[in-house]
């Protein structure tokens, strides 16, 4: 059986290469046109190229998002960046406009188009009308119960991929203008100022909201896989590297347990404890396996709270000393989880810390700055590991 | 250029005012504000003189795909002009089920360019509704250079977004008091209201603001527009309103005092002349 791709999104190369080094099977990514994240960094094609080139390395693919919904200026040239970007070596291309589809399937019949859940494809008649055009791959609406993916699934032919984390849309993708009308940012060309997350007034009443809690589907991994989906989408092409370190790496593990038959409710707790860690709102899998409610909905505006969690991204390890880039506050005492891109946690408490000239310190109280910890860890430590406070000094 | 128009109540369906309407189909259609079933759509079939337009613009779940079917079928017996879908089952079951019936793709805020209305064009769809979020001028570039037949909503209180969700009633019950179904709201930094209007489909969210096109309707003359749409409501007189534009239509659009008399439908032309941005960093 063709093991589960797990898809991650990246922002910018060294993104791109964490995630990669992770656990991702394929990541997808921007250009610097006609992609829905208009204001993220984005790849140019030199840097698409690079990312081509990186993913291969390791046996795994690039996707190019081309989703956004095509005004008349928009198309000048989109053949052109295509051609080009196949060039580059992307593997597929996410469209949510038709026009594309047959355009990249005649010319270009090797590399893979992708139906964009900009679509919000909801059944399997809809699926099959693209198929005739040549779509190889449709990623289905947030708004889907387990059953009904499973219809789709044994009703068509092409690859069907769902979103399994992150940040959710209130209303059905492509079908919501709001940040047009209250910003006059275009929602399905990139601008989406997320408008869902603001709170409206309603005379005396509480403020009305609407925003959503996040997905996470952790739970159901095991079931996604035993009802055929192809490829499990994280969300995200702007978050974070610690972020997408966490995510990735969880599910890969959670992916790879689940077909060794390792994954036991013990591990898997622990495994959901640290998606949590990571978490800046509650989550909720929304659809999946119930009809949405007010559960799934916060009533108190913008809910999403700070994480304080990561503290440093290893640069080296080498004579027992980890050099790395502080993020977060710590000192010594703190008991500290560092996770490398193999999927190994050890946890230590920091009993020596220096900074870049090999002063030794208490705190490491600036972030951005090069730190070093001493410490007796008998295991390759690469770079692109990661350090996270598990429990502050006693006593603070 | 010919007026088609959504009605607001089953009362008056303006029929005879207009050269055609725009009927919601009962569990099929959003973003409007009633709906009619199959029964009541034959009826009036039967009796119009004008054109008749059956909305279908719901996300189609597996599960309506049967029932889709027949309904498709049976409309396909009257005499429909078209039927504006939103999901692409819709035309694919037209194609599959070899249905004579004309469509409108009305993919409310993606009917933004030429070339994709020329592919559904190719498709075999007849019409469509053009994104209400477009310039004037992309609207004349595309009936321009597309095959198909262009329509565009002048004058309506304009759909924003549409959720499955049943956002007024998580709202109220999350407040623990009775459930309404409908509810305005404001948003805070431009002032501008919206209403939450919520069925058994989900919850169609409104500009509570009408859109008045009355002063662009010469232009999409001009430039040879075949259909205008106007939606009733939360519009006062709608009757005297389609009654004095088919008027100003046949007069050739040259009658200013109709573009005066209607200014007191407001002066928001939503994005006729207003184009939206999406990068706001360099």
């Amino acid at each position: 059986m063709k093991k589960i791709e797990l898809l991650s999104p990246a922002g910018d190369l060294e993104r791109l290469k964490v995630t990669l080094l992770y656990g991702a099977d394929a990541v997808y990514i921007g250009g610097e046109k006609y992609n829905l994240r208009a204001n993220a960094n984005n790849f140019s094609l030199t840097e698409i190229k690079e990312a081509c080139s990186f993913a291969h390395k390791l046996g795994k693919k690039i996707h190019l998002t081309l989703n956004i919904v095509f005004h008349n200026e928009d198309m000048d040239g989109v053949e052109e960046y295509i051609k080009e970007a196949v060039v580059a070596g992307v593997d597929a291309f996410i469209v949510s406009d038709p026009f594309i589809i047959s355009y990249i399937k005649s010319n270009f019949p090797k590399v893979e188009v992708h139906l964009s859940t900009q679509n919000s494809t909801s059944n399997y008649k809809a699926i099959e009308f693209f198929e005739h055009e040549g779509i190889d791959r449709v990623v289905l609406a947030r708004e889907l119960s387990k059953n009904q993916i499973k219809e789709i699934i044994d009703k068509v032919n092409c690859d069907i991929e769902v979103f399994i984390h992150g940040a959710m849309c209130t209303c059905f993708s492509g079908r919501c203008a709001l940040s047009n009308y209250v910003t006059n940012r275009d929602a399905n060309r990139g601008g989406c100022a997320q408008v869902c997350r603001f709170a409206f007034s309603n005379g005396d009443e509480k403020d009305f909201t609407m925003a959503l809690k996040d997905m996470n589907m952790a739970e159901y991994i095991g079931d996604l896989i035993d009802i055929g989906v192809r490829s499990l989408k994280v969300e995200g092409r702007m978050r974070s590297l610690y972020y997408l370190a966490t995510v990735i790496g969880t599910y890969r593990e959670i992916i790879d347990r689940y077909y060794d038959k390792s994954l036991t409710p013990e591990i898997m707790e622990v495994l959901q404890q640290r998606l949590d860690r990571v978490a800046n709102r509650e989550t909720s899998t929304h659809y999946f396996m119930k009809e949405a409610d007010y559960t799934d909905q916060y009533y108190s505006g913008r809910s999403e709270v700070s994480n304080q969690d990561y503290l440093g991204q290893v640069i080296s390890y080498e004579n027992n000393l980890i050099k790395f880039y502080e993020r977060n506050y710590f000192e010594v005492g703190d008991l500290v989880e560092l996770f490398t891109p193999k999927g190994e946690h050890i946890n230590f408490v920091v009993t020596e810390l220096y900074d870049e000239d090999m002063n030794q310190l208490e705190v490491a109280r600036h972030p951005d700055s090069i730190y070093y910890l001493k410490v007796d860890i008998p295991i390759e430590i690469p770079e692109y590991s990661m350090l996270r406070i598990i429990e502050r000094k006693k006593g603070e | 250029m010919k007026l088609l128009i959504e009605p607001s109540t089953k009362n008056n369906l303006y029929s005879d005012y207009v050269d055609g309407i725009i009927l919601p189909l009962e569990n099929y259609a959003v973003e409007s504000i009633i709906s009619f079933s199959l029964a009541e759509i034959k009826k009036i079939t039967k009796s119009s003189n004008c054109e008749v337009f059956i909305k279908i613009n719901k996300n189609i779940l597996n599960e309506d795909i049967d029932d889709l079917t027949s309904i498709l079928k049976e409309l396909d017996k009257l005499n429909i002009s078209g039927i504006f879908f939103y999901d692409l089952a819709v035309l694919e079951l037209k194609n599959e089920l070899k249905l004579k019936t004309d469509l409108v793709w009305n993919q409310t805020h993606m009917v933004n360019n030429y070339r994709t209305c020329d592919y559904y064009f190719k498709h075999g769809v007849k019409y469509a509704l053009l994104g209400k979020e477009i310039t004037l001028e992309e609207i004349i570039e595309i009936i321009n250079k597309s095959k198909i037949t262009s329509m565009v909503e002048v004058v309506s209180k304009p759909s924003v977004a549409f959720s499955k969700r049943k956002l007024v009633t998580n709202y109220y019950q999350d407040l623990g008091k009775s459930i309404n179904t409908d509810i305005t709201v404001r948003e805070k930094i431009t002032d501008t209201n919206y209403e939450f209007i919520e069925d058994s489909n989900g919850t169609s969210i409104f500009l509570d603001k009408i859109t008045n096109g009355t002063s662009v309707i010469k232009d999409l003359y001009e430039a040879n527009c075949q259909y205008i749409i106007f939606r009733e409501y939360g519009i006062d007189n709608f009757k005297d309103l389609v009654i004095d534009t088919k008027k100003y239509i046949k007069d050739k659009c040259i009658d200013d005092k109709y573009i005066i008399k209607y200014k007191k439908l407001g002066d928001s032309t939503n994005f006729f002349f207003k184009k939206t941005i999406y990068r706001v960093k360099k």
